[in-house]
């Protein structure tokens, strides 16, 4: 560290722009360096894999199976006169052998590498979607206030959804279309009853009752109440099975944390100069929001969420073993993981080689999250 | 620097302190040498708890398993699966038939003297001189006279009924009616042994229309008055033409004891009946008891039991264990109510602490249930058999397989059920003895059969030869199966050996469908007038040998070119959704079969609607009639040889393709023997051996482990 | 103070009543019925099911199940479907075996994070720095019936003991003393793999705040002063470097609850997280919903606790 501390105060130094001293900084750790070559080198597997494995004659079929070969070890050759000539695995040899219906290993972990990482992508693109929008009303608009009748209306309307759903046809229609045109009366009435004065009771419907950002931060707490793993599980068991259901869950469990830090850094931001040089500008809200703002908030959230998609990838492994997981015929590293752990004494491939893999990966991810959240911490890169 | 030794030290003394209780823990060998009392102890696991433990209300494997320890039936089956008395030292079946005078019937028969209408004493007369006459009849019906032991008149009566019904299906009350029945002479013949054929015979004496001309409509009158359609729906109920009683008389066992010393006695018998029928108690098995007329205790051990109709699994459905009615009857149910301070008049037996701490009159007494952790029971000393030689048994609840297998290897569980492709490995271990024996299931692929193109045969049949199922045998379930043609368990002797399996011949398939006008197209596929031979085959998740037979059925079926998309569901959603909606092409599927032959609900051509079981559709009327006369047959022999015929009518007709009957194997510690006593009473220890359908566990009473590993023995 | 602590339990109150509201719905509006009834088999009828689903309240709509099931909840009257068994004696069960594991769980994790954290922090980017993260990183990386099986067969293929469930079945009658250290080995193996992750993430969490309290002047000023770098360490900087983790006492009350699925069914240890899983595979829908609330009260209660520490450790906040 000394090093980088010499080059930063030495006034020679040539000056570098935010990324490059990043980088400088970054480098600085191999571990965090290993962990990025490796990501770097999982992610090109993956995307060489799904092209390799997937269309209608594909380059290793990990679904093509073949009986009289299975539980092969690793570096086995195939039995050539046994098997047709399109069922030949394309290296001429089982790399990581094959599982217990004669599949090739590789293939499937090929495969498997794609679909475990669009998992934790997704996922985890949904939770920083929803923790950044969230996040970002909570702290730029959070001192807004929702007025009394705009709750009693969205109550009204939602009690007449939900009984419209349930059956009650007459009562829900007539929630609706009372909530519609208390909406419209109101739109209407701020034109024209703008300069009368209005009768006490309905003053006091305008108050203010809750700041939008207590009802964010409520919600946030609300889905801190349940217990992460066991709400997916739920969830999960009770839905039919399918990949998307399981992104879907992961990432709309897991993106409190994103958005009490969005907040907890717009609320700090907006004070700042340049936002308020931007509003004097007559710069927009959105414009602020997206320009000015999130660059400088978005940094340590996109280093947590390379650490999210590797919990994403270990919950994924979790819920296969609890028989949960992405269903079949998609391959991923988890499935593949806990199908193979029955033949643990049989065929201890099937159970290390996915095992190992995720471990390094997920390892790789952490290395490279923590080594970015280092680097971007102004604290310890002063006083290193 | 004293606190970072603090904080060095507490760490690592803890670590140190758990690390060292690994000394205190038995290996293997230390467990049975430094505690000689584990030899009497049998540990045994499975994966899932039980649900509840009172036999009447319990529906799982786990459940029924301690049931069958801890409660005693009146009969069980023995080595060749034929009944054998426990509780029940013998029984006599016979019957009581039934049928209506029908003054406006003619009889016109050859050897009667009475032709013409004719009253009760009048067919009395008939028959009994037709029994005489036994030379110029032909034998079947000589047969039936012979079994007629006893003819009786019942004289006319008057009968008032009050009963239920829906005026309209819109209506939500229920209005009573009262139903007033002038009921004819009735005539009862009592029978030597049940004979589903008795009417049929005896209308060759009095006339082929006697018993179909009967109106019981004109005998009833309803108030309010009723439609037609009523009336003779409730003619058909009150005033049936003809009966079978099915009687069944059971003399018990003296001097058997519950495990609180209590003596057992007929009433506890007719206290079972009671309490699976009682609606407060929602029992899951009241479709086996519904048929029975009444349960009476003619002295305290004789039982006897009247059916309303023939039915011949009557016998089977009494190898239910018999609850103990001075535990459960209403007094004793109010007073734990009462104790438990809970509403008497809704306290019903789910809710009585009897479900989890259950006594009856088996080998083994009842001691603890954990939930999730552990069964445990202590033997019987008092039980009529002779107590069991372990004195203490356990089963304990292990989700996982893998880890069942390490608890077997740390000896902490004496048996393990191995799954397939362990079997190889485990049978060559010297440590261990192995077991096999096929199980009661089947596993198959179904096809809708209301859906083109599963409602022509040959499809079907072709869709199964373009699968291998020794493939499937070979290596999904490495050899740990066999292949079955038909619906019946394949040990018992319903199952006709006779019938062939479908041979694996993707070109005869060929030929098959083409036949059917399935052509194929320039890419390949199957085609017919323009569209292709496509369709979705499913099954539910959590089972991989499904899945795997998926993947073979869908790459055979695409060699021949048929396009088979292939679907993975949760269990709930694929029942729910699919199996009772009837929502499917084609599904692999498992039934688990009893040893009663059955088959009404799976194959009967009623039982198609949705939620009804026979999801697949088939309806043949050939295979109809012989279902139910499978299940009014009390002679083993015509029961087989109908079965036999409707496994080739259904092997036929292909409404599944049947694919194979997994097989079990269990290994047990070797030093587990049996010990025995031989003619002069000495002692010998003795090789446990596997009956002829495979349950080893059938002497488990005589079971016992000991110290060395034994050298002997056969 | 009083205000706040009464502000606090109202908002605690209200959020714990949406909570309940949510769950109830995502569990009774998924598809799916409960399998109490099993629909495969043969033995049930329609009628059977209908009578069940009466029982049930199933055919009621849904706010009044709501209403009903909350109302059986507080009057302890709550039982599940599967076995008709009250369902807080059963979690109250299921608590009494999950807490040695999580007491040892705890020990663990809170005896080791804070020695390896803070020598990383001292010896920061030394090599101990380094493979203490690499090694904290790999224990968070590993699926976790991965390592336990890995573990499982490793220990009982070399030395031949039982590891699973809570203790050696088949003992016998032996002394308090073995069947204690008995009961002690059954909860080493599943209590270190469920403190592995939370080792590696506490003892990182000590050495950036370590690491924090180290850059700060009053440390620099002791440094200056030539006190001995122990001194200054371990008496200056690590006891303002504790002050969070005394309010972090608050926040692993959760755990209690929460125990691990998946740990749990592999060594078949009766615990919360076990009976849980295995109500949500029956769709035991008061076990469930039951389970959900007590881990929202365990979770308000402990956030609720360490605002409190919070306020009575740090003389900076006064509310």
């Amino acid at each position: 560290m000394t090093n980088t501390q010499q080059t930063l105060e030495s006034p020679l130094a040539p000056k570098q722009t935010r990324l490059e001293e990043l980088w400088e900084l970054f480098r600085q750790n191999r571990l965090a360096i290993l962990g990025l070559i490796i990501f770097l080198f999982f992610l090109i597997t993956a995307i060489i894999g799904v092209i390799l494995t997937s269309g209608q004659d594909p380059v290793f079929d990990p679904a093509m199976i073949r009986l009289q070969e299975k539980l092969l070890p690793p570096l086995t050759r195939p039995n050539i006169e046994t098997l047709q000539p399109a069922e030949i695995p394309t290296l001429g040899i089982y790399l990581l052998g094959t599982d217990d219906l004669g599949r090739d290993v590789f293939s499937r972990m090929l495969q498997g590498a794609w679909v475990s990482l669009t998992v934790g992508f997704v996922a985890v693109g949904i939770s920083v979607l929803v923790g950044i929008f969230m996040g970002g009303i909570a702290g730029y608009f959070g001192q807004g206030h929702l007025r009394y009748d705009q709750i009693i209306i969205s109550c009204v309307l939602i009690t007449g959804g939900i009984l419209l759903a349930l059956g009650t046809t007459y009562t829900g229609v007539g929630l609706l279309v009372a909530g519609h045109i208390y909406i419209f009366f109101s739109i209407f009435s701020k034109k024209i009853l703008a300069r009368r004065t209005l009768p006490k009771w309905f003053n006091l419907l305008h108050r203010g009752a809750i700041s939008i950002d207590t009802i964010i931060m409520r919600a946030v707490d609300i889905m801190l109440c349940f217990p992460t793993f066991f709400l997916i599980l739920t969830v999960v068991a009770l839905l039919p099975a399918s990949m998307y259901n399981i992104m879907i869950v992961i990432g709309l469990t897991s993106w409190m944390g994103t958005t009490r830090f969005v907040r907890a850094e717009f609320l700090s931001l907006r004070e700042q100069d340049f936002v308020t040089a931007a509003k004097a500008l007559g710069v927009g809200h959105f414009r602020i929001i997206f320009r000015h703002m999130m660059p400088n908030a978005i940094a340590p959230v996109l280093v947590s969420s390379t650490i999210g998609i590797a919990m994403a990838i270990l919950t994924e492994a979790g819920l296969s073993f609890l028989g949960f997981g992405v269903p079949p015929p998609h391959a991923t590293w988890g499935n593949i993981l806990s199908d193979g752990k029955r033949f643990i004494f049989d065929a201890p491939w099937l159970t290390f080689i996915p095992g190992i893999a995720i471990l390094i990966v997920v390892l790789c991810f952490n290395l490279f999250g923590e080594g970015l959240r280092d680097a971007l911490n102004p604290k310890l890169r002063e006083k290193g | 620097m004293t606190i970072k030794r603090i904080l060095i030290l507490v760490p690592t003394l803890v670590i140190l302190f758990l690390l060292q209780s690994y000394l205190w823990v038995p290996t293997y060998e230390e467990q049975t040498k430094g505690n000689p009392n584990r030899l009497h102890e049998y540990i045994t696991a499975s994966t899932g708890d039980a649900t509840s433990l009172n036999p009447i209300i319990s529906s799982n494997s786990t459940s029924s398993q301690i049931e069958s320890l801890v409660f005693d039936s009146l009969l069980d089956r023995d080595e060749e699966l034929r009944f054998r008395g426990r509780l029940a030292t013998s029984w006599e079946i016979s019957e009581e038939a039934y049928f209506y005078l029908n003054p406006h019937a003619v009889i016109h028969h050859a050897m009667t003297s009475d032709a013409g209408k004719t009253d009760a004493e009048g067919i009395v007369r008939i028959l009994r001189e037709a029994r005489k006459r036994v030379t110029d009849l032909d034998p079947v019906l000589k047969a039936t006279l012979n079994r007629i032991k006893k003819i009786m008149i019942i004289p006319p009566e008057k009968v008032v009924t009050t009963t239920h019904y829906k005026p309209a299906k819109e209506e939500k009350e229920e209005k009573e009616i009262e139903v007033i029945i002038q009921a004819p002479a009735r005539i009862k013949l009592s029978l030597t042994e049940v004979d589903q054929d008795l009417f049929i015979n005896l209308s060759k004496i009095l006339g082929n229309d006697y018993f179909a001309s009967f109106d019981g409509v004109q005998y009833l009158k309803t108030d309010p008055l009723v439609d037609k359609k009523r009336l003779a729906a409730y003619a058909k109920e009150y005033l049936p033409a003809i009966e079978h009683n099915p009687v069944i008389i059971f003399h018990l066992r003296p001097g058997v004891r519950f495990h609180d010393g209590h003596i057992f006695d007929a009433g506890d018998v007719r206290f079972t009946y009671e309490a699976i029928m009682d609606p407060k108690n929602l029992s899951p098995r009241t479709a086996d008891y519904e048929p029975i007329k009444e349960v009476e205790v003619l002295d305290s051990l004789t039982v006897r039991i009247v059916y309303k109709r023939l039915y011949s699994p009557a016998l089977g459905t009494w190898g239910m264990g018999i609850l103990p009615e001075h535990i459960l009857n209403q007094e004793a149910l109010k007073k734990e109510a009462e104790r438990l301070g809970k509403d008497p008049d809704k306290f019903s037996m789910r809710q009585s602490e009897f479900d989890r701490h259950p006594m009856g009159c088996g080998p083994f007494v009842f001691k603890e249930w954990k939930s999730d952790q552990f069964i445990d029971l202590d033997r019987f000393e008092d039980y009529w058999e002779g107590s069991p030689h372990y004195k203490r048994y356990v089963m304990r609840i292990i989700p996982d397989l893998l880890t069942q297998e390490m608890e077997f290897y740390a000896g902490t569980l004496d048996s393990y059920q191995v799954q397939p492709h362990q079997v190889e490995r485990l049978k060559k271990d010297p440590r261990f003895q192995s077991f096999s024996g096929t199980s009661f299931g089947y596993t198959y692929i179904g096809y809708n059969m209301r859906r083109a193109p599963f409602n022509d045969v040959r499809v079907r049949r072709a869709l199964g030869m373009a699968i291998d199922v020794n493939k499937i045998i070979d290596y999904v379930l490495y050899n740990q199966g066999e292949r079955i043609t038909g619906p019946f368990p394949k040990q018992t002797d319903y199952y006709d050996h006779k019938v062939q399996p479908l041979p694996y011949d993707p070109k005869g398939a060929l030929d098959l469908l083409k036949e059917a006008g399935w052509l194929r197209n320039e890419e390949g596929w199957l085609e017919k007038d323009g569209k292709r031979l496509e369709f979705t085959l499913i099954t539910n998740s959590g089972n991989d040998i499904r899945k795997a037979i998926l993947a073979i059925a869908q790459d055979g079926w695409k060699q021949i070119g048929v396009n088979v998309r292939t679907d993975i569901l949760e269990w709930s959603v694929f029942i729910q959704e699919r199996v009772h909606k009837l929502d499917f092409d084609a599904l692999i599927l498992g039934w688990v079969m009893g040893i009663d032959p059955d088959l009404y609900q799976i194959w009967y051509s009623n039982q198609t609607h949705p939620y009804q079981l026979n999801f697949v559709g088939f309806e043949n009327r050939e295979a109809d009639d012989l279902i139910i006369k499978i299940r009014q047959e009390y002679d083993f022999e015509k029961q087989v040889e109908f079965c036999h015929r409707l496994h080739k009518i259904i092997a036929r007709e292909q409404p599944y393709t049947f694919l194979y009957v997994g097989k079990w194997t269990a290994v047990l510690d070797k030093r587990i023997v049996i010990k025995d006593f031989d003619e002069d009473g000495v002692m010998l220890y003795k090789k446990i051996k596997p009956t002829k359908t495979g349950d080893y566990t059938f002497h488990f009473n005589r079971w016992l482990k000991i110290p060395e590993m034994p050298q002997l023995l056969d | 103070m009083f205000s706040f602590i009464g502000r606090s339990i109202v908002q605690k109150i209200i959020t714990l009543f949406f909570v309940s509201v949510v769950s109830f719905l995502i569990i009774h509006l998924a598809p799916g019925e409960p399998s109490q009834v099993d629909p495969m088999n043969p033995k049930f009828t329609p009628e059977m099911v209908e009578r069940f689903q009466k029982e049930f309240h199933l055919d009621k709509p849904l706010y009044v199940q709501y209403l009903y099931f909350y109302r059986d909840l507080f009057t302890g009257k709550i039982v599940s479907w599967k076995d008709s068994q009250s369902v807080l004696t059963k979690i109250w069960e299921r608590f009494l075996n999950s807490l040695p594991l999580f007491i040892v769980g705890t020990i663990l994790t809170w005896t080791l994070s804070f020695p390896v954290g803070i020598r990383s922090a001292i010896f920061r980017g030394g090599i101990y720095d380094r493979s203490a993260t690499f090694v904290s990183y790999l224990l968070i990386s590993i699926p976790g019936f991965f390592f336990a099986y890995i573990l499982i067969i490793l220990v009982v293929t070399t030395l031949h003991v039982p590891v699973i469930g809570m203790e050696t079945f088949g003992l016998g009658a032996s002394s308090w003393g073995t069947t204690l250290m008995d009961r002690i080995w059954h909860l080493l193996i599943p209590s270190v793999l469920g403190a592995t992750g939370g080792i590696a993430v506490l003892s990182r969490y000590v050495r950036s705040q370590m690491l924090e309290v180290e850059g700060q002047d009053y440390v620099r000023t002791a440094k200056a002063k030539g006190l001995p770098p122990e001194q200054v360490h371990y008496k200056h900087a690590l006891r303002n470097a504790l002050l969070p983790f005394v309010t972090m006492f608050g926040l692993i009350l959760p755990g209690l609850i929460g125990g691990s699925v998946i740990i749990e069914s592999i060594f078949s240890w009766p615990g919360m997280g076990r009976m849980a899983y295995e109500a949500i595979l029956a769709r035991d829908y008061p076990v469930i919903l039951t389970v959900n609330f007590v881990a929202a009260v365990l979770v308000l209660v402990g956030t609720f606790i360490s605002d409190l520490l919070y306020l009575v450790v740090d003389p900076r906040i006064r509310l």
